[in-house]
């Protein structure tokens, strides 16, 4: 069948329209939208760049900001590694392969805010399991209440993210790992290639497909964590669990400061920007050098 | 491709085969390689036991849950499944949420595919131009759009009604699906296609009997990641819906316990309620959920 330019004009109509009026503009009016003092639905006048003067000033926001970047460094540097750690360990072992990667694989299968709400009860200062283990291991020093203490809150934030999508990142590496053809893991073993060094010199070369897939959903997805600080700790103990779609959401939609909400979604938008465009170049390049 | 897949099994037995079975050296590293299996399955283990513990909490009373926290419960409460049950409003969100994510997922998998067919096609300026544009909003985040989004749907009067939902969903996950397809249709060759058009078949004809049915693979894989994607998505119900009698699931976990103060036995069954439908589809199609993950990284 060839297609001409007019039958394929009528048949990218409707995915066109539907994702021009429900992306494309309304990313375009949240542009628009920011440069206003709008409140609620009343559409507000132009103030100019007066909401990002703002915003730099906010110590809820800058709190977030710093919150959502180092989170998004800390997810993605552990999250890939011990990914990448687990596929080498589930590609070395054929026979508990499937099993084992079911079981990682059962958290991504859940709600965020049902992974929340069960991680909650996890770290729950007064009889939760955690604490529980820690003191029959003998650890009481340990003990806390991990949601509830500012120096420990984003991290054990983190850690909840990380087992949610520990075996969704393993299972990316491990399909790139049977990708490649066994006869050259095989070469490099009998060249004297083994442990370590098989990986550093073969492995880790050949796996740069899906690193770099691993690591743009992950950046992509961790500079949007909204649903577990939402549910976990509303953003406290003081603003040590804020992050950026957290400030945009309660700022829009409990504030109804839609103009302000706005511009901080604009932010958030750059940084997203920026980080893929410079995930995408650095891991690109290195693919194509391997 | 059977035999790339089968290889690593014929490795692992070769690495074993040469040696004579009484030779240290083989004996030493069975043994490691058994200690390595062993470790593997205690991480996996790690990992599934938060949610083992939940269900087993979920079946305690608080009373015995506090003073048992890791122990066997001493008998099953399953009056909580119930208390949660009648409190969820269950059967109604589960409903809505499968309307919801099924007609969210039908829009894409219809006018994504119908998009990425001329895209893989047909080689012109423009739509080149057009398949930038769907690259570009892979890197939106949602709470970019959700505050517009919102004002366009009140100006629409769809607020608080599931074509917000299913539309605010299916246009979001547009551009995975449009690049998906389009990446799937280049790898295949145009023949069948250019014999419909022999047999005098328009773009419609074709499109319905040769090129949907090619793409059957792709589309099974885009449905499950849909799926996961919509029916797991708090944020577009919280902001759109209102009314109680039209939450989906996800929403439904939400407002039972962010408006109530809850203890263990009435947040782990509401927890493990809403999660439940997923896991059991998880179980079941666990194969082309993995190819899902894996897509354009693997060989399926």
């Amino acid at each position: 069948m060839k297609l001409n330019s007019r039958s394929a004009l009528l048949l990218m109509l409707p995915a066109t329209v539907l994702y021009a009026l429900f992306v494309l503009y309304p990313a375009i009016e949240s542009i628009q939208l920011s440069l206003t003092n709008a409140r609620g639905l009343r559409g507000g006048s132009f103030v100019g760049l007066a909401n990002y003067r703002a915003l730099l000033h906010d110590p809820q926001v800058t709190a977030a900001l710093k919150n959502t970047l180092i989170y998004t460094v800390f997810v993605v540097v552990v999250q890939n590694a011990l990914g990448l750690a687990v596929a080498a360990w589930l590609y070395s072992h054929p026979k508990i392969r499937t099993i084992a990667r079911t079981g990682m694989l059962l958290p991504a299968m859940m709600a965020l805010v049902a992974v929340s709400y069960l991680w909650q009860f996890i770290y729950s200062p007064i009889g939760g399991p955690l604490n529980a283990i820690l003191g029959g291991l003998g650890l009481q020093s340990l003990e806390q209440s991990w949601l509830g203490n500012p120096s420990t809150a984003l991290a054990s934030i983190a850690a909840t993210y990380m087992w949610m999508y520990l075996g969704y990142t393993a299972t990316i590496f491990l399909a790139n790992y049977l990708a490649i053809p066994a006869s050259v893991l095989e070469a490099a073993s009998l060249d004297g290639a083994t442990g370590w060094r098989r990986f550093k010199y073969i492995d880790w070369r050949l796996l740069a497909p899906s690193l770099t897939v691993n690591v743009t959903l992950s950046t992509i997805g961790s500079l949007r964590v909204f649903d577990l600080p939402f549910v976990m700790t509303n953003g406290g103990p003081g603003n040590s669990t804020q992050t950026l779609s957290y400030v945009i959401y309660t700022d829009s939609f409990q504030n109804f400061q839609f103009a302000y909400g706005t511009s901080i979604a604009v932010v958030l938008l750059v940084i997203t920007i920026i980080a893929s465009i410079l995930v995408t170049t650095v891991l690109r390049r290195r693919e194509v050098a391997a | 491709m059977s035999s790339v897949l089968t290889t690593p099994v014929r490795a692992g037995d070769g690495a074993k085969a040469p040696a004579p079975r009484n030779r240290p050296g083989s004996r030493r590293r069975a043994l490691r390689s058994r200690i390595s299996a062993a470790g593997l399955l205690l991480v996996t283990l790690v990992l599934v036991a938060p949610i083992i513990l939940a269900i087993k909490v979920s079946l305690q009373s608080d009373a015995d849950a506090s003073s048992n926290p890791l122990g066997l419960p001493h008998h099953l409460d399953w009056a909580n499944y119930s208390n949660a049950f009648q409190t969820m409003d269950y059967g109604r969100s589960v409903f809505n949420s499968v309307l919801i994510t099924g007609c969210s997922a039908l829009v894409v998998l219809l006018t994504g595919s119908l998009c990425a067919w001329p895209l893989a096609r047909l080689s012109r300026a423009w739509t080149k131009i057009v398949y930038q544009f769907f690259v570009a909003g892979l890197t939106i985040p949602v709470f970019v759009l959700i505050t517009p989004l919102y004002i366009l749907m009140r100006n629409l009067h769809l607020l608080d009604s599931f074509a917000s939902v299913i539309l605010s969903e299916a246009a979001i996950s547009l551009p995975f699906a449009v690049l998906f397809f389009t990446s799937f249709l280049r790898s295949v060759p145009a023949e069948l296609e250019e014999a419909a058009a022999i047999d005098g078949a328009g773009p419609l004809r074709t499109y319905w009997h040769v090129v949907l049915p090619l793409l059957r693979p792709a589309s099974a894989t885009l449905i499950i990641t849909l799926t996961l994607a919509i029916w797991n998505d708090l944020i577009i119900p919280l902001v759109m819906l209102s009314s109680d009698n039209k939450q989906t699931i996800t929403l439904d976990v939400y407002n039972t316990i962010g408006t109530h103060s809850y203890s263990a036995s009435q947040l782990l069954p509401t927890v493990l309620l809403g999660t439940a439908p997923l896991l059991v589809v998880f179980v079941i199609l666990q194969r082309h959920i993995v190819a899902g993950i894996s897509a354009g990284v693997g060989k399926d």
